[in-house]
């Protein structure tokens, strides 16, 4: 998780939500993506849940261009999704061919942790008032969507599965 | 009176045969004498032993041509190192240095006595007239002005040409020698007189070697793009275009090897220009991968190969036709790309337009085979009218083709549309991998098939484009005669010749080696019995080829034997006679 | 602030990439469509030529016209469609087996040249395409399945490779780092000549545990924190040296007056020559005899 050039001092409440709205955007492409990786590498399991998370980070994505588009009509955006960098979209190297459901779920909750991180430095660091408000409230959902990952994690047959790489091909050579 | 006249000199590189040869080629093509010239060096970069053979004519000139009518030893030595090149006969004129002494036995030890052997002070003369021995070859000139009726003002535009910008003198000096040998050949005349006709017409003529006609043609063409790598005997086309392509907005680039020449090459088409490659034997087994990745990618690209002897460094300066099976074969997969070969070096010049014309039309590297000889031998030929060929461009989608644009469209002609970086809308992947039509790698056998079905069936028009043969003689001729490249030249003068003594011959030359044009070959034969298939190369690599990819008559023969060691007609005649049964 | 010409979507075509899920290759693309980005050249003027490995197929991963050509051979290619149209942005991908063992010979000229032209290599010590063998930047002793019993080659060091024959730009980066590594890539491409950057991207499958990602997180270092000057080429050198043992990211070193490149040179020599050019039917002129 890192970020580039984002000025939390001149930060308003509508560079906070579009802010909010690109880290959702991002984390809603790379579920999309590494769900995609999965589905082609024959990974069923995690790929449908990455591809169930990419439709909650979706609508959440909405739910902020909703308010957005409520406070500040179509008012051209100033912030970049290049300012971001995996701030709630699991990093490339988290994943795996073959990878178990339960790791799946551990790489979500991972990413909904750095997501928190992100939200928590943003409240310290931002002055506008409004966007302090907003970047609070994200952070509390942050903390309600670990505790449903780690519901799901619970859900989980906790009975080890063997190590999928005991039982997979070799790779192929191309 | 001669209409013909073939003369040979070998000296050491010291004494400048060579370019007295040039002198004298350039003189008579300025007189509007068809004329001809070959080259041959020992193996010293400089310092070697040098000879030079030139053909004057009133006529076209079909080939170097076999024994000499005149023959020139600066010293023995030089002159028997290069007895192959420089054949005699009975009716050779031989002049010789006299300070060289008499001739050496070994002249008689070959089994023939020229006709009449001069023994001139070459360099004595020289001294006397323009201060220095080194003057000889424009005593020669002289010699040759005056024996032979070689216009001698014509071979002073020659002298002017090479020494007027030389040092102080110089010129004046050279003017003195000749005239000096003029004068002696006039006081000494021959036995029997051996005077060259004037030309029948005259006129300007072109004075070239078919690499310079390749590289004319080339930029007639419109290329954009040379890649290429030193590499004898191909060199020429790249310092030609070096110097001339900049002018037409192109780019020469030499690059750091063979391999990377061709491939700059093909990044070049792949970016929408008209680009070629020059190279031989050695460099086209380099080449070789790129040409495939030309073939699946589906991009023009022109790639000229000078055949030299082989295999490995073989000879690098001497003719062979043995290069025929690379063209065709050597590719990994199942691929096909168009094999030209001109014959001489003026169809050089059109062949190379038709390589383009076919690379750019049908997206597909195209082999143009010439030879160390056509490619190094200098010519004055007949200016070439080019008002009727035709350049040909490459089909670019239309703004429509562009839309949801399909690379690889598999169409009723099998040739899709071909766009190019910086075109809006054409973006595609180019690759060496398999593709579908939208240019996608695939690994499904059902696309590859139809996608090779596609590189296969867009080449089908090759196979009637019966202007890519030459075909003459009686029709119904139950002999065939058949060469192509070089050896085609030899053949038309043979063929000539055999018509002459009654033979029913045909000859049929084919620019287009591959594919075969089977269609073209069978009505072609359906008046053939027997017949031979010249080639310069110890497989007759044409005439295995035919019997691979369509029925040839019985009695067709493979007439081949190894490079540097071209056929002379008289001995295909013979072979003809031998198959004619009105003779036998 | 004006919307940018251009999104990193916009970079993104619709070909699944077929590198193993946790390959470093997935961060490089992200990264280079965020600096193709920030670049602001629409796809269709961007040529992308790379050779045959894992990281050879991410032409096709862009929108941008792409050419994935033989094993070794990204760079001749790619300096012959930036010479025939030196208007296109050409950026040039491979392994470090395509750039450096059987392209290795390519690599030196493409520098000498100067052309105007990006060239990254992801460097993950080991052919992946073809299942584990060992590569030319490979550690001495490594086990492979072609070295079982332990390499006995010393490894290419590409940064010290390109540094010698003097290319104008010269970085690496990971994709542990992808702001650094993204605005490395803007930076190659932008600087107007000859530039590199060494991609050290971590093959999930057949690389070492101690390559990976997470281990970069933990050793790289950037020339920055060093306090190294970009400008300085001899220490640059010296830096580079490390290579292999220790993992710096950044510029090592950026020509600060950077030379004419081969293109521009090229045009200059076209605009002084085309007052010479004659018509197509006067070009056999050259060898009429009068």
């Amino acid at each position: 998780m890192t970020t580039r050039g984002i000025d939390y001092d001149r930060l308003t409440l509508k560079d906070a939500f579009d802010l909010a709205i690109l880290v959702e955007e991002e984390a809603r492409d790379r579920y999309e993506e590494l769900a995609a990786q999965l589905t082609l590498h024959h990974t069923p399991a995690a790929a449908g849940f990455f591809t169930k998370m990419t439709g909650i980070e979706e609508k959440h994505r909405q739910q902020l261009q909703v308010e957005r588009e409520k406070k500040f009509g179509s008012e051209p955006r100033s912030i970049q999704v290049e300012l971001l960098y995996d701030i709630e979209a699991p990093g490339y190297d988290e994943v795996r061919a073959f990878m178990s459901l339960g790791d799946a779920l551990r790489t979500a909750l991972a990413s909904e942790v750095k997501a928190h991180a992100f939200f928590t430095e943003a409240v310290r660091n931002v002055k506008d008032p409004d966007a302090k408000a907003l970047f609070s409230e994200l952070c509390e959902e942050e903390l309600e969507h670990q505790a449903l990952v780690k519901a799901e994690l619970a859900k989980l047959d906790p009975t080890p599965n063997g190590n999928p790489n005991d039982y997979s091909d070799d790779p192929v050579a191309l | 009176m001669v209409d013909d006249l073939i003369l040979g000199m070998a000296g050491s590189g010291g004494d400048g045969v060579v370019s007295a040869g040039e002198s004298l080629l350039s003189a008579a093509s300025s007189e509007g004498y068809h004329a001809l010239m070959t080259k041959s060096f020992g193996s010293q970069i400089r310092g070697g032993e040098s000879s030079c053979r030139v053909r004057l004519s009133t006529n076209k000139v079909l080939n170097p041509g076999g024994a000499l009518d005149v023959a020139v030893a600066l010293n023995w030595d030089d002159f028997f190192r290069f007895g192959a090149e420089l054949p005699l006969s009975v009716a050779t004129v031989f002049i010789y240095e006299e300070k060289a002494g008499p001739p050496p036995a070994t002249l008689k030890e070959r089994g023939v006595m020229p006709r009449e052997m001069r023994a001139v002070p070459i360099g004595e003369l020289a001294k006397k007239s323009a201060g220095t021995d080194k003057a000889k070859t424009s005593v020669v000139l002289g010699l040759l002005s005056g024996w032979f009726g070689i216009p001698s003002t014509a071979i002073a535009r020659g002298l002017k040409k090479k020494f007027g910008n030389k040092g102080e003198g110089l010129l004046e000096a050279n003017e003195r020698a000749l005239a000096t040998g003029i004068e002696y050949a006039t006081a000494h005349p021959l036995a029997e007189q051996h005077t060259l006709a004037l030309p029948t017409k005259s006129g300007p003529k072109l004075l070239c070697d078919g690499n310079d006609m390749c590289a004319a043609g080339a930029l007639f063409s419109g290329v954009q793009f040379f890649g290429g790598y030193p590499i004898t005997p191909s060199t020429e086309v790249m310092q030609t275009l070096s110097k001339e392509i900049w002018k037409y907005g192109g780019v020469v680039l030499q690059a750091e090897d063979e391999i990377a020449g061709v491939g700059a090459a093909l990044g070049a088409s792949f970016a929408g220009k008209k680009s070629m490659t020059a190279t031989s034997g050695p460099g086209m087994s380099l080449k070789t991968e790129i040409l495939g990745l030309a073939s699946l990618a589906e991009l023009p690209l022109v790639l000229l190969n000078v055949q030299r002897g082989g295999p490995s460094t073989g000879l690098p300066t001497k003719p062979e036709q043995g290069d025929l099976f690379q063209a065709v074969f050597s590719a990994h997969g199942d691929v096909l790309r168009p094999v030209l070969a001109p014959t001489d070096v003026s169809d050089t010049f059109k062949i190379t337009v038709e390589a383009f014309n076919i690379a750019e039309v049908y997206q597909t590297p195209v082999i143009i085979l010439s030879d160390q000889e056509i490619a190094q031998r200098k010519e004055a030929i007949d200016p070439i009218d080019t008002s009727k060929l035709e350049v040909l461009e490459r089909r670019r989608p239309t703004e429509a083709e562009l839309v949801d644009y399909s690379r690889f469209k598999l169409t009723a002609d099998s040739i899709s549309p071909i766009s190019h970086p910086g075109m809006k809308g054409g973006n595609y992947l180019g690759a060496g991998i398999e593709h579908n039509e939208k240019g996608e790698p695939t690994a499904s056998g059902t696309m590859h098939a139809r996608m090779n079905e596609k590189r296969f069936n867009k080449l089908d028009p090759l196979k009637k484009r019966t202007d890519l043969f030459e075909v003459s003689g009686d029709p119904k001729a139950s002999i065939a005669l058949i060469a192509w490249g070089s050896t085609a030249g030899v053949c038309r003068e043979a063929h000539a010749l055999a018509v002459a003594r009654g033979l029913k011959v045909k000859l049929l030359v084919p620019y287009l080696l591959y594919p075969i044009a089977e269609e073209i070959y069978q009505s072609f034969f359906a008046s053939v019995r027997s017949g031979l298939v010249v080639e310069l190369a110890h497989q007759g690599q044409l005439y295995r080829i035919l019997r691979m990819f369509t029925d040839v008559p019985r009695g067709l023969k493979s007439l081949a034997r190894s490079g540097a060691n071209p056929f002379q007609p008289s001995e295909i005649v013979s072979r003809l006679a031998e198959m004619s049964p009105e003779v036998n | 602030m004006n919307a940018p010409a251009f999104q990193a979507k916009d970079f993104k075509s619709d070909l699944k990439p077929i590198w193993c899920p946790g390959c470093g290759d997935f961060g490089v693309l992200q990264g280079l469509y965020r600096a193709l980005a920030a670049i602001g050249r629409p796809p269709h003027e961007i040529a992308f030529i790379s050779g045959i490995g894992c990281s050879s197929r991410i032409p096709g991963y862009t929108t941008a016209y792409g050419f994935n050509s033989v094993h070794g051979r990204s760079l001749p290619i790619a300096q012959g469609v930036k010479l025939a149209n030196p208007d296109l942005l050409v950026v040039v991908a491979g392994g470090d087996g395509d750039g450096f063992s059987i392209g290795g010979g390519h690599v030196a000229h493409a520098i000498r040249r100067n052309t105007d032209l990006t060239y990254l290599v992801m460097d993950n010590q080991v052919y992946g395409l073809t299942k584990g063998q060992l590569s030319p930047t490979a550690p001495r002793g490594l086990q492979t399945v072609t070295s079982p019993l332990g390499s006995l080659e010393e490894p290419i060091n590409p940064l010290l490779y390109v540094l010698a024959y003097g290319a104008g730009f010269v970085a690496q980066a990971t994709p542990a780092d992808m702001p650094g590594m993204t605005a490395l890539i803007e930076e190659a491409i932008r600087y107007p000549g000859f530039s590199f950057v060494n991609i050290q991207s971590p093959c999930v499958t057949f690389g070492e545990d101690d390559q990976q990602l997470k281990a970069h997180k933990a050793k790289m270092k950037t020339l920055a924190s060093l306090g190294h000057d970009s400008a300085n080429q001899l220490k640059a050198m010296d830096l580079a040296r490390a290579y292999g043992t220790e993992l710096y990211t950044g510029v090592f070193y950026r020509n600060p007056n950077p030379p004419p490149t081969y293109d521009a040179l090229i045009r200059l020599r076209q605009a002084e020559q085309s007052k010479k050019a004659v018509p197509r039917n006067r070009i056999l002129d050259a060898y009429l005899q009068k």
